[in-house]
């Protein structure tokens, strides 16, 4: 469970990105979080996972305040957590198989583990037949797809999307989506920032619309609800 | 720590070096040069603190005895400089045992010829008093000038002074060590700094995924430490080799002459390897931790 309580995050040149937010999203939830450019989404997004702490406030996760966990701790705060980013952020020189490894490495899961973990994860965002292939020999859905299976290997009860489907063609996005609708069937919770109109207002799920830092909506079953 | 894991910090301070290899071998070659010319500075100053110490043990004075003064009173005289605080030693040469000493040191038959035991023996009876070590000489020289039946105190400048200077030349080592030391230091973070760029994605990604802080950092220190062990072998190897040279030429053969105790092969082996290793891995590691506090954000 995600609980934002009064939540205000205010950079240092002032910029008053979120002003009061207050929202829960209970586990097992699919929720888009829509707004235009530079209304705080990125914000809202980056406190879920400690890359940003709030000015004033609590978010918890799991009932746990992230602005007091220390800096030491942040690393098992975030392995709760899977992030899907725009530009999927994979590792250039290193296979697809690769890429899903190092995120196992990363938190000491033993060596006999890695290779049937990452199997399952690549197997199951549809790409058996692709794990040795690099990055650059990838589409870019294909490339999502990765970074995907990287955020659910290490089975975090959430995953949080930041425009996922930024840079992709309508039928790649669709995969992509399709891909994140099953994981979250399975139980995880699903965070996704997005300015896909088609995609949110097809898929009927919860959405939480931030506009100069407020919650201005909050519907489920919602549409998107701006023209761009 | 599992072993897989500090197998894997290996192999990644490993790609680091072979990544920036010739960053890394610019380092290595800084280290060595920087550890070469400290290494001649270890040499000197190992050797001029076993000259120091010599020097500082021998450092007497000689006290002489007003005319007046009886053998009696001077026996007395000795027996209580003796007793002063920080006296090692207080020893009594009279007029005649004079002669022979100064003899036995001087080989100038002209001067030595004038010198007569007797009547007409113009040498002064003298106290000759060893302070337990030489900072604590001028306080010994001060307390024994209070005493009654002293004529004056005559002190061996030279050793003071050649003392003083190498110990001025310690201290210009020890700064400018430092200061080479501190230097390559900066180029060995210089070089972390680099690997640290090349691999902020991946850094980016073991952050995102929940590695531990220790886990990133770890290559990184291990890169620095072996660039750090690596630009110390080489100048060990050859300042060894020269000075094993350098000990043979000096004393053909056996280690000790009368002109120049030199250290010994053995105890300077260990003084250069345990030292230039010893700060050749510190200053890799500090190197390393420089790059990591300022570039590494975690």
């Amino acid at each position: 469970m995600i609980e934002m309580h009064d939540v205000w995050k205010v950079y240092p040149n002032g910029i008053e990105a979120l002003r009061g937010v207050n929202i829960t999203i209970d586990t097992g939830e699919f929720v888009y979080v829509v707004g235009p450019s530079g209304a705080g989404k990125s914000s809202f997004i980056k406190l879920m996972y400690r890359e940003e702490k709030p000015t004033s406030g609590v978010v918890l996760i799991n009932g746990v305040n992230v602005k007091r966990v220390r800096d030491w701790k942040i690393p098992h705060l975030r392995r709760k957590i899977g992030v899907v980013f725009q530009d999927y952020k994979l590792l250039p020189h290193m296979s697809a198989y690769d890429n899903v490894a190092f995120a196992l490495e990363a938190v000491e899961v033993p060596t006999k583990q890695i290779q049937p973990r990452v199997e399952e994860a690549l197997e199951l965002v549809g790409l058996s037949d692709r794990m040795k292939a690099l990055p650059s020999q990838l589409s870019g859905g294909e490339q999502q797809r990765v970074s995907i299976a990287r955020a659910i290997v290490n089975n975090p009860g959430f995953i949080i999307a930041d425009e996922p489907t930024g840079n992709l063609d309508p039928e790649n996005s669709w995969d992509i989506m399709y891909l994140l609708e099953e994981i979250n069937m399975r139980g995880t919770t699903v965070v996704m920032a997005t300015h896909n109109k088609e995609i949110v207002n097809t898929m009927r799920q919860r959405v939480i619309a931030i506009e100069q830092g407020i919650v201005v909506r909050d519907e489920i079953g919602g549409e998107y609800g701006y023209e761009d | 720590m599992k072993i897989d894991t500090i197998r894997r910090h290996f192999r990644e301070a490993y790609r680091g070096i072979v990544k920036n290899s010739w960053m890394s071998f610019a380092a290595v070659g800084a280290v060595a040069v920087t550890l070469m010319i400290f290494g001649v500075f270890v040499i000197f100053a190992v050797n001029l603190g076993s000259i120091t110490d010599e020097v500082g043990d021998n450092v007497s004075m000689n006290v002489v005895l007003k005319d007046e003064v009886t053998k009696e009173q001077a026996t007395a005289l000795t027996t209580k400089i003796k007793g002063l605080p920080n006296v090692n030693d207080a020893r009594f040469i009279s007029k005649d045992e004079g002669v022979d000493e100064v003899k036995k040191n001087l080989k100038d038959a002209d001067f030595t010829r004038v010198l007569q035991k007797g009547e007409n023996n113009f040498l002064p009876n003298l106290i000759k008093v060893t302070p337990k070590n030489v900072s604590v000489s001028k306080g010994v020289e001060q307390a024994v000038k209070g005493l009654e039946g002293i004529e004056s105190v005559k002190n061996s400048n030279t050793a003071k002074e050649l003392l003083d200077s190498v110990l001025l030349f310690k201290n210009i080592i020890l700064v400018f060590g430092v200061g080479l030391a501190v230097l390559a230091a900066f180029l060995i973070s210089n070089t972390i700094k680099l690997t640290i760029i090349a691999r902020r994605r991946e850094i980016e990604v073991q952050r995102l995924v929940g590695a531990s802080n220790w886990f990133i950092r770890w290559p990184f220190f291990i890169e620095g430490g072996f660039i750090g062990f690596v630009g110390s072998v080489l100048p060990i190897g050859v300042l060894l080799l020269v000075y094993q040279g350098f000990v043979k030429m000096i004393s053909g053969g056996s280690q000790n002459t009368n002109l120049l105790q030199m250290v010994g092969f053995a105890d300077m082996a260990m003084y250069l390897t345990v030292s230039i290793l010893g700060i050749g891995i510190f200053i890799g590691v500090f190197g390393s931790v420089l790059s990591i506090r300022r570039f590494l954000k975690i």
